[in-house]
């Protein structure tokens, strides 16, 4: 009588809508939304009915540093549509420049970056080891890869590098695979997708949800492959995708993307998200190739072995136990994965860590660990919203329409989580169609703070401003050339006898960018022990009684 | 029950069993009797001829399309031989026919729920529920509802229910621990599967509930076991195939993990083709 397990799940069961909290009257304060006053108005372009999947899956953010004057800046990625497709200025992805005390000036004209056609993801490094990072923008139709040339202006040197990815490229993330010192880079692909033969709006069963006319895929597409290029260090990389066993030649629909050493051999292992089929752990064989092991890794899948609608992915070492965690957010009826890292596999402790209940009603995309109360224990942020505008007009009973309200889970320092979003308001609660998000302190207040592209309507701009959060301490790390920003660098801040571990990432969450300083609460330390950093090159670093409170700075 | 013994009634009047279908057959065909029809669909019924059945049953329909008695006929029949489309319908139509039944609604929860359409098999169990409160058939089909979409915290205390209201039943006790071990309460998961398991050695969701349990408290050999027990009980579940891979990859067992990994694909596959066939003509799948 059991009906299938873990198959094509069909429902969202309205008894939960009732359930879903509601913002009390008087909310906590935790984020202010800024966005009106901080001078950031971009608005991601798309087109209202979403007839194609093409149209509901950008766009990405980054929080870098282009200046390099200690504050963190913004790039919004923006995409065209269908209507708009002939012509690539109808978009404008934007560059923000950060001012200070949460103000911000559109520098995008001068910049360069406004037009990288139709714009997904985002991430950047500095590719050539001048100290000044570089941006890499995934797109449908040719990613881009923008040189910094220091004085607020970028040049596509997309083809001198060699970097161009032909079709729809998604996620990206840069890393030093084979320890040479220089960045490489990882580009995942969607799906295959001509302009000029779109797969028709509703036309059979893959393009109907619950009865419902709706856009095609990613279910019934093809899909692409993905991209594996190696830093040659002379401004040129090399295409090694196939050589290194990473090429993904059954086309799944790969989105979000990570490096890092999962295994902890000291060699950068490579994480994939890919939607409605099996994720991608690559693991280093440390002779420039990789061996696929996500199936018994434990990260391939649901628990119960159901391949999810996987977009995001965060890392984080949410129980201290020294090992970064994935968390994976899914599509809704399903549920995100926290993956809980044991060394040698990862064990799904969704349910366990009592994360997983809530986001069943939720599509979910950008993902972050962030400690938002700075009491030393990495909480969880997502950002939601569905992909069919068209669940709004029929009554389907699902506990999640088309706009979504945002997941906060709140760690309760013994492996388990209260989701706590509508503790904090409208904020928390407005009903968004996010996508892209990207963590970091702002206004270096030591409060993190949240960055969001969303698919319909203007970016969001959440500043931090919870009262009595504990104290912090921010490592900021510049790495030996040519990997100046020591992107795979693992820090470690050690207080009494626990420690908390985190990752310099280029790449992360739902196509998007963090900010690339380490953030730690410390509670009611006045100091940290320790902060041990790790290096790319297996060096390390350690420093004794830090201060709490500041941006500290650690040279390799 | 009540076939067999309708069946044995009229062949006390007739014991050629031949005859008896020939002279229902005829009644049925020749006198308009839906009474004859019914009772020549109960010996198809009770000699497992189930084609029989329905085309006695469909001769009746066409006589008495709005026939209670009929309907439900057909419903059960549909039910009791996966003919699951038919079902849903003809249960649909009883619950239009009989707001106020609650054997219909729940009949119509359980196809629902076969055919994978499980917010409308809440909705009919919900109703079922309403009309019969505490029946514990109902609660437990409402539980398994909840196991499925993974919303274990609203399973739990239906179940919990069902079980005092039938402490014998296997079924719900399995479930039970299912829901605790989604709660990640894998202390009263561990007990209650234990407690079905002595029961019945074999049920495969307890198995399952046991295997996972084991796997958390990295027992591996005994998860291996548990779970080797629950993919042979239920054959066409990928979910114990998944497992058994993962278990055999912690037993550092490589060709066995990758043997069970294909099993696990293909009952994958296989399951979402049935999926989808359900579907066919109705409701759409999307992603």
């Amino acid at each position: 009588m059991t009906p299938g397990r873990g198959t094509l799940a069909l429902a969202v069961l309205t008894t939960f809508i009732a359930r879903v909290p509601q913002a009390p009257a008087s909310p906590e304060v935790l984020f202010r939304d800024i966005t009106a006053a901080s001078g950031v108005t971009f608005q991601h372009h798309a087109a209202p009915e979403k007839k194609y999947i093409v149209e509901s899956m950008g766009g990405g953010v980054a929080m870098f540093d282009y200046d390099n004057d200690g504050l963190p800046d913004l790039y919004f990625v923006d995409s065209l549509t269908v209507d708009t497709a002939g012509n690539p200025s109808a978009a404008r992805s934007v560059l923000y420049h950060n001012l200070g005390h949460g103000r911000f000036q559109d520098v995008t004209d001068r910049s360069g970056l406004a037009h990288p056609g139709w714009g997904m993801g985002v991430c950047t490094a500095d590719v050539d080891g001048d100290g000044w990072e570089d941006v890499y923008v995934t797109a449908l139709g040719g990613s881009r890869l923008y040189h910094n040339n220091h004085d607020g202006t970028f040049t596509d040197i997309t083809e001198a590098a060699g970097v161009g990815v032909p079709g729809w490229s998604t996620g990206c993330a840069f890393g030093d695979y084979d320890h040479d010192g220089r960045l490489d880079l990882f580009v995942s692909r969607y799906v295959k997708i001509d302009l000029a033969h779109l797969p028709e709006f509703g036309k059979d069963k893959t393009c109907e949800y619950r009865g419902v006319a709706v856009q095609c895929g990613p279910r019934g597409l093809q899909g692409e492959g993905d991209y594996l290029f190696h830093n040659d260090g002379n401004g040129h990389f090399t295409n090694v995708s196939e050589k290194a066993g990473v090429s993904d030649p059954k086309g799944y629909f790969g989105l979000g993307a990570v490096w890092f050493d999962a295994n902890g051999d000291g060699w950068p292992d490579l994480y994939v998200a890919n939607d409605s089929t099996p994720n991608f752990l690559y693991l280093n064989q440390k002779d420039g190739t990789f061996k696929e092991a996500a199936f018994p890794w434990g990260v391939a899948v649901s628990e119960d072995g159901a391949e999810q609608g996987s977009m995001g992915v965060a890392l984080g070492d949410y129980d201290r136990s020294g090992r970064l965690s994935l968390f994976v957010t899914n599509f809704s009826e399903e549920y995100n994965d926290l993956y809980h890292a044991e060394g040698d596999h990862f064990t799904d402790m969704s349910f366990r860590s009592k994360t997983a209940p809530s986001s069943l009603p939720f599509v979910g995309w950008g993902d972050a660990f962030i400690d938002y109360d700075n009491d030393s224990w990495p909480d969880i942020v997502v950002v939601n919203g569905h992909v069919y505008p068209q669940l709004d007009r029929v009554k389907l009973g699902a506990s999640a329409g088309y706009r979504q309200r945002k997941l906060l889970y709140h760690n309760n320092h013994d492996g388990t989580f209260d989701e706590v979003a509508a503790r904090y308001g409208q904020v928390m609660m407005q009903e968004r169609v996010s996508r892209g998000l990207a963590a970091g302190d702002l206004d270096g207040d030591g409060g993190i703070d949240v960055v969001i592209n969303d698919l319909d309507g203007t970016a969001q701009i959440l500043h931090n401003e919870m009262p009595n959060r504990g104290n912090w301490l921010i490592v900021a790390l510049k790495g030996k050339a040519p990997n100046t920003g020591a992107i795979g660098a693992e820090v470690t801040v050690t207080l009494g006898s626990t420690r908390q571990t985190s990752i310099v990432q280029s790449g992360s969450s739902y196509i998007s960018q963090e900010d690339k300083r380490r953030h730690f609460g410390l509670g009611a330390a006045s100091d940290a022990d320790e902060v041990s950093v790790k290096w790319p090159d297996g060096t390390v670093t350690k420093q004794t009684h830090v201060k709490a409170n500041q941006i500290f700075t650690i040279s390799q | 029950m009540i076939a067999t013994l309708l069946v044995a009634v009229l062949l006390q009047a007739q014991p050629d069993r031949a005859a008896l279908k020939r002279q229902l057959a005829d009644a049925g065909e020749r006198g308009h009797s839906v009474r004859a029809l019914m009772q020549l669909a109960h010996v198809y019924a009770e000699e497992g001829n189930a084609a029989g059945a329905a085309a006695a049953l469909r001769s009746a329909l066409q006589i008495a399309p709005n026939s209670e008695d009929v309907l439900a006929a057909v419903a059960e029949l549909s039910l009791t031989t996966h003919a699951t489309v038919p079902a849903v319908l003809t249960l649909e139509s009883l619950t239009r026919l009989c707001p106020t039944e609650p054997r219909y609604a729940y009949q119509l929860g359980v196809g629902l729920m076969m055919a994978g359409d499980m917010p409308a098999a809440l909705d009919a169990l919900r109703k079922a529920d309403a009309l019969e409160p505490n029946r514990p058939l109902t609660l437990l089909a409402l539980g398994l509802v909840y196991n499925n979409q993974k919303l274990y915290t609203d399973a739990r205390p239906l179940l919990r229910r069902a079980l005092d209201l039938d402490p014998g039943s296997l079924e719900t006790l399995a479930a039970l621990s299912e829901a605790e071990a989604g709660n990640g309460d894998l202390e009263n998961a561990e007990r209650d599967a234990t407690r079905a398991l002595s029961r019945a050695g074999t049920n495969a969701t307890a198995n399952l509930v046991i295997g996972m349990v084991r796997m958390a408290q990295q027992r591996y050999p005994e998860a291996r076991d548990a779970l080797l027990t629950a993919a042979s009980s239920d054959p066409k579940s990928p979910k114990s195939e998944y497992q058994l891979s993962l278990v055999y990859a912690r037993l550092g067992d490589q060709a066995a993990a990758d043997q069970h990994l294909t099993l696990y694909r293909e009952k994958l596959r296989a399951l979402e083709a049935a999926v989808e066939a359900l579907h066919k003509g109705s409701g759409g799948i999307g992603r």
